[in-house]
C-alpha cells in the first residue's frame, strides 16, 4: 500500500524537491541503495539513512520538513510523525487522522518575528559597540605591551647596577670584618673585661644589621604557617572579609599577621599549637561529616553517646553530606571548610594586597601562586616594602615607577639618575681606607638596599604584565578589558562574583565560596569556564560556567545550579554582538517577512 | 560500609547458639501421629530418656509442640511447627499473615490416611502421605525429620536430618531473668525471653543452592561454614538500609525472602521456603561439614545442607518437588503469587535523580530528552520535591503548579513518579501525622508510646502497616482528592521501608516497638515494608477505581512484593563491581518471585566513568526494570552529559530496549501468569549443562536472548559462554555462533554481547518514539532465527498496556511457528475465562529470517493470497545496520489474525 498521492512528497525540504522529483529511482544519499518513486514514503525504510522516508516514521533516522508557514521551517526527526502529537505549527506532522492539530504558525511566528526583531535591534547596537571596544583594547594592549618593553629594558641595567653595589656592599663588608677582628685581637690583648663587655654589644649592633634579611624571612615563613594553619574565628572570618571587599588594603591583613605575630612572639610554640588544634579538629570534621568509608573506629564508636536526635542527624548526613544537628559536629565542619578556604584565600590576598601597591591596574595573577619563583621574590617584595615603610629611608613613589617615565620622556628618566648616582658612589668610595669610612658604607648600603627594591618591584611588574598578555584574549582581542573587571549579580541572598582570568565566587554575608578559578574559553570564545573551586563533600570541586550573550551591557544576568556544585551563570556582553550573527538574524527576518503575506492569507 | 554498626551473628544470641550447636542436639520424637482435617498432624515432645538433659530443663521448653503437614497441588507441601495454643503459651506466635495467596488454600489436597513404614535401618516407624505424582511426603517419628521424597527412592529436600531442629518457646518472666540484649547503646528488652527457631534442611542431588534475597554475592551461594571456608558471616536475612553497601557479602540488605533453590545435573530442581519475617539467618554448608558428627544420610546423592534459624516466629514451611527450575518457580508463586502485570510505561526507560530540583529542571530534562531524540517513560522526583520532607506535599517554592507540570509530561505520553517514605513527620501542623496520632495509627515503642524515630524530616512516626485499618487508611491518602497535586500520570516510589531509622539500633526500628495484636517488631521486621509496598499499591488501585494498574516502586522487600511492584536493589555505587553484581542480585529476585527488578543504572552513589556508564546502559537495558539514578551530590549524567559518542551510544542502549519492548512485555506476562522470570539464569533455560549452573556474568532474557555484560574497563575481549546444541545469532550483526562452547569476542563499543538463540522468534517494535505511549500503532517486525532444521517459535502478548481488562481476557496472545518455510500465527487460548476483547490495527510491517538456508524471492500469505517481495536488508534499521538478512518486505498483516506466511 502506496500512501496516497497528497503525501507522496511530504516532509521534503524544499532545497530537496528536485533531489525526489526528477527521477524515477532515486538513491539514499548515503549512497548505500536504490529506491524507486513508488518506494519513497511508503512507510517501511529502505534506506538506512532515512532518505526514501522523509514523510513518515518508517526510518528511524529520518527528518521530517515541515515548512511552517509564517513561522519558522523545522526539522523533525521522523519519530515525531503520526505520533499523536502536534509538533509542526502548520500540524502537518500529523496526517494520518487520529489527531487534528491546529495551525497556530500564524501567532506563533508573529510572537517570534517580534522576539526578532528586537534581538536585531540590540545586535544592531551591540555591534558597534563592539567595535569600539576592540579598538580600546588594541589600544591598551599597545600600552601594556610598550610598558613591558620598557620595564624590561629597565630590568637589564638596574640588575647590572645591583650586582655591582652588591658586590660593593660585600667587599665593605670584609673590609670592616677585617677591621673589626683587628680591633678584636688589640682589645683581646688588653684583656679586660668590662671593654670586653662593651665592644660585644657593639658587634651584636652590627650583626643584627647584617641579619636583617634573614630575620625577615624568617618572619615570613613564620607568617605564613601560622595562617595556614591558624583554626582562630576570628581569623578566618577576617579572611573572609577580605576576600569579600574589591580591593583589600595591603596593610590590613598584614597588620593583622603582624599582630599575631607579635602577640605570640615565640611563634614557634604558637604555631605547633595551632598544628595540633588542628589536627584535632580534622579528626572532629572526620567523624561527622567527612569519610563515611572509613571502617575505621571514628563514628560508630561514639555513637552510643550521642542522644537519639544527634544519631539520627548523624546518619543522615551520609547520605546527604549535611552538618549533624550536633553542635561541635556543626562547628567543627564548618571550621574545616573554612579553613580550606582561609588556606587558599590567604595566597590570594597576598598578591591582590601587592597588585594594588604596586600598580595601579588592579592586577591578579593567584592563578600562578604555586608555579613560580617570583612570587616569591613578590611576596619578599612586599614583606621588605612593609619594613621599609616604617622605616625613615622610603624609596621615590610608586607612581614615578610606573607611569611618570613614560609618560614624561623629556625629562631624564630616574634610571639615568640612579646610574648616576652609583657610578659617583662607586668612585668615591674607598676600600683601601681603614677604617671603613661609615658614612660612606651606609650610603652604598642604602643605596643597594633601595635598588634591589627597586629591581624587585620591577621584576614584578614584569612578570604581572607578562602574564596578562599571555592570555587568551580571543581573536580580536576582544576580552581585553574583561582582565581587569568583575561582574557581579545579586541572586537571592547570594551574591555572585565572575572575575575573567581570575575567579568566581558566592558570597554571602561574610562568607566567600570560590566557584572556581579561571581555566579556560570553550565553544569558540562562548564560554568561560572556572574550575577547581571550593571542594563540594562528596561530591565534585566546585565549577562554573559563564554562558556569553551578546548584550549592550557587560552583566550576569542569572545564576543557576543544575547539578549540585556545578554552576551556571549568563553573561551578556557586547562582545558577543557579532556582525555575522546580527546577518544572518536579518536574513533570517527577511525569509520570514517574505512568506508572511501568503501565509496569512491562508489563514 | 559501617560493618560495626550491624550486628554479627556472634553478636546476635540466637544465631550464635544455633550457629554453635552440633548434629545429632535435637532430641525431639514425634508422636501421637494421625489425619485431621486433611492434614498429618502430630506431636513433639523430647524424648524421655532426654528429659534430664540440663538443657532441657526448663518446664516452659517441654511442653511438646505442634506439628502439621499438609498437601497442595503441584507439588507443594507444608509444614508448620507451633506451640500448642492449648497448652496456655503466654501469647500466641506470630504467623506472617497476607503473603500466601487466598487461592492457594484452595488447592489443598485434602489428605484421607498415611501408611507407616520403617525406612532402611531405623528404630522407628515413618508416617508417609501421598504428595503428587511420584512424590511423598515422610515423617520420621525419631530422631524427628520430615523430607519429601520420589516415590518410595531418592529423597528430594529434608528438614531435621542433622538435628540441629530447635524451638524456644515463648517464656513468662520471673525474677532474675534478664533477656535484655545490648547493642551499639540499644537496648532489646526483649519480654518473652529468647523465641528462637533452627533447624537445618538438605537438598539432594544438588549441585548448586540460589535464592535468600537480597545480598550482594553470587548467584550460586557460595558456602558461608564448612572445610575450606575462611571464617564468614551466615547469609542474614534482616531488612536494612545499608550506606554504601559492598558488593560479594553475605550481609543483608534492604529485604529479605527466605526461599532457596537447589539445582543439579541430574535430579533437577527443589525448593524450600520458610515464611518468617523474623531476623533469619542462613549457612550454606561446605561439603564435609559434619565430618565427625556420625550422622550419614541414606544417600548417596550429592547433596547440600543448610542450616536455617529464625529469631522468632513460627515454623510454616514449604517444600517445592520441582523437578524443573521452572516448576519449582511457579510452585513457589503459587504460595506468595506471581508478579503484577506492569504497565506497559513501566518496562520503559526511567530517568531519576535524587534530585530534579525544580519545575524548570524538570521541563528542561524532559525536553532535552527529545532534543537528542531518545526515548524515555517516566521522570521522578525524589524526597526533595516535598515540602519539608512531608510526603504527598509540594515544595511551594519548587513545585508550585505540580499538576501542570505533569500535564505536560502526559501530553508526550510521560509519566511522573513521586516518592513517598513511611516516616511520617511529627510536625504538629501536618495533617497526616494528626490524623495517625489521633486514631492511634503509629507503630509504638515498647512502653506503648508513639514510636519516636529520625529520618529524613528529622522526628518522624511510622504508620503501623501490618493492620488493615490502617492499610486502607494510608491507601485513601493517595485519592486525587487527598493527594493534592496529583494527576492520573502519577505513579508511585516508596523507599525507607526496611524501615530506615537512622536513630535507631542498625539503622531500623528497635526489635521490641510494637504492632497491633501486641507483635513485636522482631517478629514481623523483614515484611514491615512488605505491607507499605502493599498499602501503598492498593493506594493507587484505589485511585483509579481498580482499573488502572498501579505502579509503585519499593526497595524493602519480603516473599511476595512481586504482587505489588517493582523492586530495585537499592543505594549501589558507580563502580565495576556493582555492574557486575547486579546481575546476580536481579538474577536472584527473579528466582524468588520478583520478576520486575532492576539495579540503578549508572550506580547510585559516585561518578561513573563515560565507560562504566556507557556499559550500565548497554546492560542495564536488559534490566526488567530499567532506571537511571544518581545521588545528589554526584554529578549530572543524563544521557546527553558525556559527550556525543557516549550520548549515540546510550541512545543506540535505550532504542534497543524500546525496540524490545514487544518482547519484554511478552516476557512479563509470561511472568504474570507462571511466575517464570522475565530475565532468568542460563541454567532455568539449559537445567542439564553444567558450564552454567554458576554462571551468573550472563543471563537470559525470556527463553530467546542471551545477554552477557561487559564488566571491566577498556575490555577488549569477553568469554562469552553460549549453552546447548543450536547457534546463536549476534543480535546486532547476525553472525552465528556456535552452541555448546565458550568464545572468546571482540568487545564492541557499541553494544554488550548478546545473541538470539536458533528457533526462537523475537517480536520488535522498530520504530523509536518518545516514549512507549506513541508506539501502540507501531508496526511490528519478527525476526526469525531458525535452527538447525529450519524451525522457529515465539509468541507475542498485547493488551492495552493499562487496565485490568486483560483479567477478563483482553488480549491478544499470538503464537508463531516456523516451519517448512511456512509461519504460522496462532491464538494462544486464554488461561482464564473472560469474554473481554482487545483488538488492535497494529500490522508486521518486517518478517526478517536468519539462518534461512535457501534464497527465496517471494512470499505467499493465506488466507490473503496475496504475494509480497522478499529482498535483503538489514537486521537493524539503522546506518551500518549489521548484515543482510533475508526480508519479508511490507507483509502488513494484522499482528491480530490467523495468517500464513508461505516463503517461495
Amino acid at each position: 500500500a502506496s500512501p496516497p498521492p497528497k503525501y507522496q512528497f511530504i516532509g521534503i525540504a524544499p532545497q530537496d524537491e528536485r533531489y525526489y522529483k526528477s527521477s524515477e529511482v532515486i538513491k539514499c544519499k548515503d549512497g548505500s541503495k536504490k529506491f524507486s518513486k513508488a518506494q519513497l514514503n511508503d512507510d517501511f525504510c529502505d534506506c538506512p539513512d532515512g532518505t526514501d522516508e522523509p514523510g513518515t516514521s518508517a526510518c528511524p533516522n529520518g527528518k521530517f520538513y515541515c515548512q511552517n508557514a509564517g513561522h519558522v521551517p523545522q526539522q523533525l526527526f521522523s519519530s515525531r510523525v503520526n505520533d499523536g502529537i502536534c509538533d509542526c505549527c502548520d500540524g502537518s506532522d500529523e496526517y494520518d487522522g487520529k489527531v487534528k492539530c491546529p495551525n497556530t504558525c500564524w501567532e506563533a511566528g508573529k510572537v517570534f518575528r517580534d522576539k526578532l526583531k528586537r534581538k536585531i535591534a540590540t545586535y544592531q547596537e551591540g555591534v558597534s559597540i563592539r567595535k569600539q571596544e576592540v579598538e580600546q583594547a588594541k589600544l591598551a594592549m599597545a600600552k601594556d605591551e610598550a610598558e613591558l618593553s620598557k620595564l624590561q629594558h629597565e630590568e637589564k641595567i638596574l640588575k647590572g647596577l645591583v650586582q655591582q653595589l652588591k658586590e660593593r656592599k660585600e667587599q665593605i663588608d670584609k673590609a670592616e670584618e677585617k677591621e673589626r677582628l683587628r680591633k678584636e685581637k688589640e682589645e683581646k690583648e688588653k684583656k679586660e673585661a668590662e671593654n670586653e663587655a662593651k665592644q660585644e654589644r657593639s658587634e651584636a649592633v652590627e650583626k643584627a644589621d647584617g641579619e636583617d634579611e634573614l630575620t625577615e624571612s624568617k618572619y615570613d615563613d613564620k607568617i605564613g604557617l601560622l595562617q595556614d594553619s591558624t583554626s582562630d574565628q576570628d581569623v578566618v572570618e577576617d579572611q573572609d572579609r577580605l576576600a569579600a571587599e574589591d580591593e583589600p588594603s595591603d596593610t590590613f591583613q598584614y597588620e593583622d599577621s603582624m599582630v599575631h605575630h607579635a602577640e605570640q612572639h615565640t611563634a614557634k610554640e604558637t604555631v605547633e599549637s595551632a598544628a595540633i588544634s588542628d589536627a584535632e579538629l580534622d579528626v572532629g570534621s572526620k567523624a561527622t561529616s567527612d569519610d563515611f568509608m572509613d571502617s575505621g573506629k571514628d563514628a560508630s564508636e561514639n555513637t552510643e553517646a550521642l542522644s537519639r536526635e544527634e544519631l539520627g542527624r548523624l546518619v543522615a548526613s551520609r547520605w546527604t553530606g549535611e552538618n549533624t544537628g550536633k553542635e561541635t559536629g556543626d562547628s567543627d565542619a564548618e571550621k574545616n571548610n573554612n579553613h580550606e578556604d582561609h588556606e587558599e584565600m590567604t595566597k590570594g590576598t597576598h598578591d591582590e594586597e601587592y597588585d594594588g601597591y604596586a600598580s595601579e591596574t588592579d592586577d591578579d595573577h593567584q592563578r600562578y601562586d604555586d608555579d613560580s619563583v617570583e612570587d616569591e621574590a613578590d611576596e619578599d617584595f612586599v614583606e621588605e616594602h612593609h619594613d621599609d615603610s616604617d622605616s625613615p629611608y622610603k624609596p621615590e613613589s610608586d607612581t614615578e615607577l610606573d607611569l611618570s617615565d613614560m609618560t614624561t620622556p623629556s625629562n631624564p628618566s630616574w634610571l639615568e639618575k640612579i646610574q648616576q648616582t652609583v657610578w659617583n658612589m662607586l668612585q668615591a668610595v674607598n676600600l683601601f681606607q681603614t677604617p671603613v669610612n661609615q658614612s660612606e658604607a651606609a650610603v652604598v648600603r642604602k643605596e643597594y638596599d633601595e635598588s634591589s627594591t627597586k629591581l624587585s618591584k620591577i621584576q614584578a611588574r614584569i612578570s604581572t604584565l607578562t602574564r596578562k598578555l599571555k592570555q587568551d584574549f580571543g581573536p580580536d582581542r576582544e576580552f581585553y578589558s574583561f582582565y581587569d573587571q568583575c561582574f557581579e549579580s545579586k541572586q537571592n541572598k547570594y551574591v555572585y562574583k565572575v572575575c575573567p582570568y581570575k575567579q568566581a565566587s558566592q558570597v554571602e554575608g561574610h562568607s566567600t565560596t570560590r566557584l572556581g578559578q579561571w581555566d579556560k574559553f570553550e565553544d569558540s570564545y562562548k564560554v568561560m569556564i572556572f574550575a577547581n573551586g571550593d571542594r563540594c563533600w562528596n561530591g565534585p570541586d566546585r565549577s562554573l560556567k559563564v554562558k556569553l550573550r551578546c548584550g549592550l551591557k557587560n552583566e550576569v544576568t542569572d545564576v543557576d545550579e543544575p547539578s549540585r556544585c556545578e554552576y551556571i551563570a549568563l553573561l551578556s556582553t557586547p562582545v558577543l554582538c557579532l556582525e555575522g550573527k546580527l546577518k544572518e538574524l536579518e536574513h533570517k527576518l527577511d525569509l520570514m517577512n517574505m512568506e508572511q503575506p501568503r501565509n496569512h492569507d491562508e489563514l | 560500609w559501617k560493618k560495626d554498626e550491624f550486628r554479627n551473628c556472634n553478636q546476635t544470641p540466637f544465631c550464635k547458639r544455633a550457629r554453635n550447636r552440633n548434629p545429632g542436639f535435637c532430641t525431639l520424637e514425634a508422636h501421637d501421629v494421625s489425619i485431621s482435617a486433611g492434614e498429618l498432624t502430630a506431636k513433639l515432645s523430647p524424648k524421655k530418656s532426654h528429659q534430664d538433659n540440663p538443657d532441657q530443663q526448663d518446664e516452659d521448653q517441654v511442653k511438646p509442640l505442634i506439628l502439621s503437614l499438609s498437601v497442595f497441588q503441584d507439588g507443594i507441601v507444608r509444614l508448620k511447627i507451633d506451640e500448642d495454643p492449648k497448652l496456655d503459651p503466654p501469647k500466641k506466635r506470630f504467623e506472617v499473615p497476607e503473603v500466601i495467596l487466598p487461592e492457594f488454600l484452595n488447592k489443598k489436597i485434602w489428605l484421607q490416611r498415611h501408611s507407616t513404614e520403617t525406612i532402611g535401618g531405623d528404630n522407628s516407624p515413618s508416617s508417609i502421605v501421598y504428595v503428587a505424582d511420584g512424590y511423598e511426603a515422610v515423617l520420621r517419628h525419631d530422631p524427628f525429620e520430615v523430607y519429601v521424597r520420589e516415590k518410595g527412592g531418592n529423597r528430594v529436600v529434608s528438614l531435621n536430618s542433622h538435628g540441629l531442629f530447635d524451638f524456644e518457646q515463648l517464656r513468662v518472666k520471673k525474677e532474675g531473668d534478664d533477656w535484655e540484649e545490648r547493642f551499639k547503646g540499644h537496648t532489646d528488652t526483649r519480654p518473652y525471653g529468647p523465641q528462637s527457631i533452627s533447624f537445618d534442611v538438605s537438598f539432594y542431588g544438588s549441585d548448586f543452592v540460589y535464592g535468600i534475597p537480597e545480598h550482594a554475592s553470587s548467584l550460586a551461594l557460595k558456602p558461608t561454614k564448612g572445610p575450606g571456608v575462611e571464617e564468614s558471616e551466615p547469609y542474614r536475612l534482616f531488612n536494612l538500609d545499608v550506606f554504601e553497601y559492598i558488593h560479594d557479602s553475605p550481609f543483608g540488605l534492604y529485604g529479605s525472602i527466605p526461599f532457596m533453590i537447589s539445582h543439579g545435573k541430574y535430579r533437577g530442581t527443589s525448593g524450600f521456603f520458610w515464611l518468617n519475617a523474623a531476623e533469619m539467618q542462613i549457612d550454606v554448608l561446605g561439603s564435609g561439614w559434619n565430618a565427625d558428627s556420625g550422622i550419614s544420610l541414606p544417600s548417596s546423592q550429592s547433596r547440600i545442607d543448610t542450616l536455617w534459624m529464625s529469631e522468632a516466629g513460627i515454623v510454616d514451611a514449604f517444600f517445592f518437588v520441582g523437578p524443573k527450575p521452572k516448576d519449582v518457580v511457579r510452585q513457589y508463586t503459587t504460595v506468595t503469587g506471581t508478579p503484577a502485570m506492569p504497565q506497559l510505561f513501566a518496562a520503559g526507560y526511567h530517568q531519576c535523580r535524587w534530585n530534579y530540583r525544580d519545575e524548570e529542571d524538570v521541563e528542561n530534562v524532559d525536553s532535552k530528552f527529545d532534543e537528542h531524540d531518545i526515548p524515555y517513560d517516566v521522570l521522578w522526583l525524589d524526597i526533595e520535591h516535598t515540602d519539608g520532607k512531608k510526603y504527598f506535599t509540594w515544595d511551594p517554592v519548587l513545585f508550585p503548579h505540580p499538576e501542570e507540570m505533569q500535564r505536560k509530561l502526559a501530553a508526550k505520553g510521560r509519566h511522573m513518579v513521586t516518592i513517598v517514605d513511611p516516616h511520617i513527620k511529627r510536625d504538629e501542623s501536618f495533617h497526616l501525622h494528626k490524623e495517625a496520632t489521633q486514631k492511634g495509627y503509629y507503630v509504638k515503642d515498647a512502653s506503648g508510646n508513639d514510636y519516636d524515630g529520625w529520618c529524613w524530616p528529622g522526628s518522624s512516626s511510622y504508620p503501623d502497616m501490618l493492620n488493615e485499618e490502617i492499610r486502607s487508611w494510608w491507601a485513601d491518602k493517595f485519592s486525587f482528592g487527598n493527594y493534592v497535586g496529583s494527576t492520573p500520570s502519577l505513579y508511585i516510589w516508596n523507599d525507607m521501608n526496611e524501615p530506615s531509622v537512622f536513630n535507631g539500633p542498625e539503622v531500623t526500628m528497635p526489635r521490641d516497638a510494637l504492632h497491633e495484636g501486641g507483635v513485636e517488631h522482631r517478629e514481623l521486621h523483614n515484611a514491615y515494608g512488605y505491607y507499605f509496598h502493599m498499602a501503598s499499591t492498593e493506594g493507587l488501585l484505589k485511585r483509579g477505581d481498580g482499573k488502572d494498574r498501579p505502579f509503585v516502586l519499593s526497595r524493602a522487600l519480603f516473599a511476595g512484593s512481586q504482587r505489588h511492584g517493582a523492586i530495585w536493589t537499592g543505594d549501589n555505587t558507580a563502580d565495576w563491581d556493582h555492574l557486575r553484581v547486579s546481575v546476580p542480585m536481579i538474577l536472584t529476585l527473579g528466582l524468588t518471585g520478583i520478576s520486575f527488578a532492576g539495579a540503578d543504572v549508572g550506580g547510585f552513589f559516585g561518578n561513573p566513568e563515560p565507560g562504566l556508564w556507557v556499559r550500565w546502559y548497554q546492560l542495564g537495558a536488559f534490566y526488567p526494570f530499567f532506571r537511571g539514578h544518581a545521588h545528589q551530590d554526584t554529578k549530572r549524567r543524563e544521557p546527553w552529559l558525556f559527550g556525543e559518542r557516549n550520548t549515540e551510544l546510550v541512545r543506540d542502549a535505550i532504542h534497543m530496549r524500546y525496540m524490545l519492548l514487544p518482547y519484554f512485555y511478552t516476557l512479563f506476562r509470561e511472568a504474570n501468569v507462571s511466575g517464570v522470570p522475565v530475565i532468568r539464569p542460563l541454567w532455568m533455560e539449559f537445567p542439564s549443562d553444567e558450564a552454567t549452573f554458576s554462571n551468573d556474568e550472563a543471563f537470559m532474557v525470556g527463553s530467546s536472548l542471551l545477554v552477557q555484560g561487559v564488566y571491566t574497563e577498556r575490555a577488549k575481549h569477553v568469554s562469552v559462554y553460549l549453552p546447548g546444541k543450536e547457534s546463536w545469532y549476534d543480535l546486532r550483526t547476525g553472525e552465528v555462533f556456535k552452541g555448546g562452547k565458550t568464545h572468546k569476542l571482540e568487545v564492541s563499543e557499541e553494544s554488550v554481547p548478546a545473541f538470539q538463540r536458533a528457533g526462537t522468534i523475537i517480536p520488535r517494535k522498530d520504530r523509536f518514539r518518545r516514549s512507549s505511549t506513541q508506539m501502540t500503532n507501531d508496526p511490528y517486525t519478527l525476526v526469525i532465527a531458525l535452527n538447525s532444521t529450519q524451525e522457529a517459535e515465539g509468541e507475542l502478548y498485547v493488551d492495552d498496556g493499562k487496565s485490568f481488562e486483560f483479567a477478563k481476557g483482553a488480549y491478544i496472545h499470538r503464537r508463531f511457528t516456523f516451519s517448512d518455510g511456512l509461519l504460522t500465527s496462532i491464538s494462544i487460548p486464554p488461561t482464564s475465562p473472560g469474554k473481554a476483547r482487545f483488538s488492535s490495527e497494529c500490522i508486521i510491517e518486517r518478517i526478517i529470517l536468519i539462518g534461512y538456508s535457501v534464497k527465496p524471492k517471494t512470499a505467499l500469505i493465506e488466507p490473503s493470497n496475496q504475494k509480497v517481495e522478499i529482498e535483503l536488508g538489514p537486521l537493524l534499521v539503522k546506518p551500518r545496520g549489521g548484515s543482510a538478512v533475508t526480508t519479508v518486505r511490507k507483509p502488513n498483516i494484522p499482528i491480530a489474525g490467523d495468517w500464513t506466511i508461505k516463503i517461495l
